[in-house]
């Protein structure tokens, strides 16, 4: 129908036009009936019958009442003594009028309340049927996509607007691209602009729904963050009353919760594939160290056992010590080299606890003394018990590596010392083991903690290892956000190996 | 020359591992018997004469750790695992399935020996009933009948929960106690995993027993899993 797409002025024109036409049509009635002798009380029923049919015709109780009144003054007019006139010889009429008015208006206005709730009836019936169908639809969606270009599909088909949905990632930021039906009827991706503006108009939203420039944006609300917007063109977005408001709340509802579905169920899935990838990782790192150990155990354990069996003057005695010693520089080697590949896993997960300090300290000086037999460590900690948060087994391991470089570098009777101190002002523990060897060259200096550096020095032969000990330990402790320097002693001949730690975990963003 | 009585039973697939170990025993002293499979070790643990177990825990049929549960289904033969897996969780599993001592491979001899002669020397003070409640490490005295404790002969003072931690170290000396068990015995069972409170406690004792807590001379930390006081 035309009606639809006149203005609302013109509509009222349009209804008044309808109205003289409907009230003349029945003056003329009246005037054929008046004219083959019906009495008037017929004439009276055409009017009120006009006055229904109107009424049925066209919204609006207002409206219905100005034909009621209209259709009493056309009878006046027309069918009352004098005649063309308005003016009422017989008061008697005055009754008839009333009652006419009255009843034409009860009439029409009962017609228009009956089709009004038929309306409302009708939209109603529709919009649970839209939401039906969009709920069923959504239950199906297996992707974010997949529901995107449902729920356009269903708005668009319901509010016949160019309306858009723009989907936002899971960190919250809008995607680049919204989607939009054309007018082919195929779904397009439009870029968006202003990515961040958007972000930052919905996130600080006050009503509930933001008015750009050319669209009204909506939000999606998931559980836990914002799941993307739905856009009506500004045009169409101002025209919507409150039943279609109701609606595209409701319709927004069940898109926020198919999409929260998603979102969960992508989640579980995502953790679930790493949780096996951890376990392969945990069975490889643990099967390779399994396998590493055994044969070394034997070696060890043998070698051992002839060193037991042959005196210390037996040329054969120093030949099955170097085997042993071999054998216990290989098993550093490969502790170390575990590590490692924990650590350069690319992601590296830390099993960071709070660990007493004096424990680890003490339990790296007790192994050791186990494998540095004759060689004493002066230990130095706070009298005062304190924590930090750190993977003990890696600190270890740093402890450990750093009293073997220490003593590989120290004779015997020389002094090796490990010590810990608070820095209460920069929240940090510092930990330091000091040798009294030759120190490093200057040269050497700022390579050591380089990956396999093992030194230019003549003296430094490819077995000594140290660079990759070194680096091992630059590697853990810059994974607890701490620093390790590494200096000659100014008091005295030898280096000095200094490693702090935060005395608390840092928030990492 | 047999100088010990126990009959050892060593557990091992690794050829070289076993005939290392069973040398060491015969230079020690120790009467042993070898297998290398939780059957075979089963199976010989069931015919008696069984006095102490080395077992590795990666066995060809099936899992160290199904041993120690069945073993201790019924007896109490004191367990010496010795493992290539250096987790902690399994040393601690393994532990408080009823495991008496966990070593990690590679190791020393010397080692080896020193914590079987522990657990012999448990053995016989189990056996003989000990009643002794005077009990002597170093420098550090415990009157187990008295609830005191005397370091170099002066008394030093506890409190209830230091004395009892103290008290289960002496009772268990040279062997490795989990943090649960600690807990379970100084707390009590529904006390749960409260690990910081044991580590203050710890703290504290240290403070009073040790003269450098960094370097322990009577309690020496077993990172990951739990404590274990010092034999020798």
């Amino acid at each position: 129908m035309i009606y639809k797409y006149l203005t609302d002025k013109r509509k009222i024109g349009f209804k008044l036009l309808l109205m003289s036409l409907f009230i003349l049509l029945a003056s003329v009635v009246g005037i054929v009936f008046k004219k083959m002798g019906f009495p008037e009380t017929n004439i009276v029923i055409v009017y009120l019958l006009t006055v229904l049919v109107y009424a049925r015709l066209v919204d609006g109780i207002a409206i219905g009442i100005v034909a009621s009144i209209l259709a009493t003054l056309a009878f006046n007019y027309f069918f009352t003594v004098p005649y063309l006139s308005l003016s009422v010889l017989d008061s008697s009429y005055v009754i008839t009028f009333v009652i006419m008015t009255v009843t034409s208006i009860i009439t029409s206005t009962m017609t228009s309340l009956v089709k009004k709730s038929e309306l409302i009836a009708r939209e109603k019936e529709a919009e649970s049927n839209t939401l039906f169908k969009l709920t069923n639809q959504l239950t199906d969606a297996y992707d974010i996509e997949v529901i995107a270009s449902i729920v356009v599909d269903a708005l668009t088909d319901r509010f016949s607007t160019n309306a858009a949905i723009l989907c936002f990632d899971e960190d919250g930021t809008p995607e680049n691209a919204y989607v939009q039906r054309n007018k082919a009827g195929d779904q397009v991706c439009r870029n968006v602009k202003e990515k961040k503006e958007i972000k930052r108009k919905i996130e600080n939203l006050h009503e509930s729904y933001y008015e750009g420039d050319e669209f009204h944006d909506w939000p999606i609300y998931g559980r836990e963050s914002i799941l993307g917007i739905v856009r009506i063109p500004l045009e169409e977005a101002q025209k919507m009353d409150e039943i279609q408001n109701r609606l595209l709340h409701s319709m927004i509802e069940s898109t926020a919760l198919a999409m929260d579905r998603i979102r969960v169920s992508n989640q579980r899935i995502r953790e679930r594939e790493e949780a096996i990838q951890e376990r392969y990782r945990g069975t490889l790192l643990r099967s390779i160290s399994h396998d590493l150990r055994t044969p070394l155990a034997g070696i060890m354990g043998t070698s051992e056992m002839l060193l037991d069996m042959t005196e210390a003057i037996d040329q054969r005695y120093i030949l099955i010590d170097n085997i042993y010693n071999d054998a216990k520089w290989l098993h550093a080697l490969v502790e170390n080299i575990l590590c490692l590949t924990r650590l350069q896993e690319g992601k590296l997960v830390l099993k960071k606890q709070l660990e007493v300090v004096e424990e680890i300290v003490g339990s790296a000086v007790e192994r050791f003394l186990l494998r540095a037999k004759g060689r004493e460590v002066i230990v130095e900690v706070p009298e005062e018990a304190f924590s930090v948060p750190m993977d003990a087994k890696l600190i270890e391991q740093v402890l450990l590596n750093l009293l073997d470089n220490a003593h590989k570098f120290t004779s015997i009777d020389s002094e090796i010392s490990i010590a810990v101190g608070i820095l209460k002002t920069s929240r940090i523990a510092l930990f330091t083991v000091k040798d009294s060897g030759s120190g490093i060259s200057t040269l050497d200096l700022p390579h050591v903690l380089d990956q396999f550096y093992t030194g230019k020095n003549e003296n430094s032969s490819s077995k000594s290892g140290m660079g990759l000990g070194l680096s091992i330990c630059d590697a853990i402790i810059r994974a607890h956000d701490g620093t390790i320097t590494i200096e000659n002693r100014k008091d005295s001949n030898g280096l000095e190996v200094t490693f702090s730690l935060p005395l608390e975990e840092q928030i990492n963003d | 020359m047999i100088n010990y009585d126990e009959n050892i039973l060593v557990v091992e697939d690794d050829v070289q591992i076993s005939r290392f170990i069973c040398y060491a025993l015969k230079q020690e002293g120790f009467r042993y018997q070898a297998v290398d499979s939780a059957q075979g070790a089963l199976e010989m643990i069931v015919l008696g004469h069984i006095d102490l177990i080395l077992l590795d825990l990666g066995l060809p049929d099936f899992d160290g750790m199904e041993v120690i549960e069945k073993v201790r289904e019924w007896s109490d033969i004191p367990i010496l695992v010795i493992s290539a897996r250096d987790q902690d969780k399994e040393k601690a599993a393994a532990l408080d399935i009823g495991a008496d001592d966990f070593l990690t491979k590679p190791f020393s001899t010397t080692e080896l020996m020193a914590r079987i002669r522990v657990a012999i020397r448990h053995l016989r003070k189990n056996i003989g009933n000990d009643t002794n409640t005077i009990l002597i490490k170093d420098d550090l005295k415990i009157d187990l009948s008295k609830r005191l404790v005397y370091l170099r002969e002066v008394e030093v003072h506890m409190t209830p929960m230091e004395y009892s931690l103290l008290a289960l170290f002496f009772k268990n000396i040279g062997k490795v106690l989990t943090t649960r068990y600690i807990i379970q015995k100084v707390w009590g069972v529904e006390y749960g995993d409260d690990t910081q409170a044991l580590r203050t406690l710890m703290a504290g004792l240290r403070r009073k027993i040790e003269s450098n807590p960094a370097k322990p001379q009577y309690i020496v930390t077993e990172i990951g899993v739990g404590y274990r006081m010092k034999d020798i």
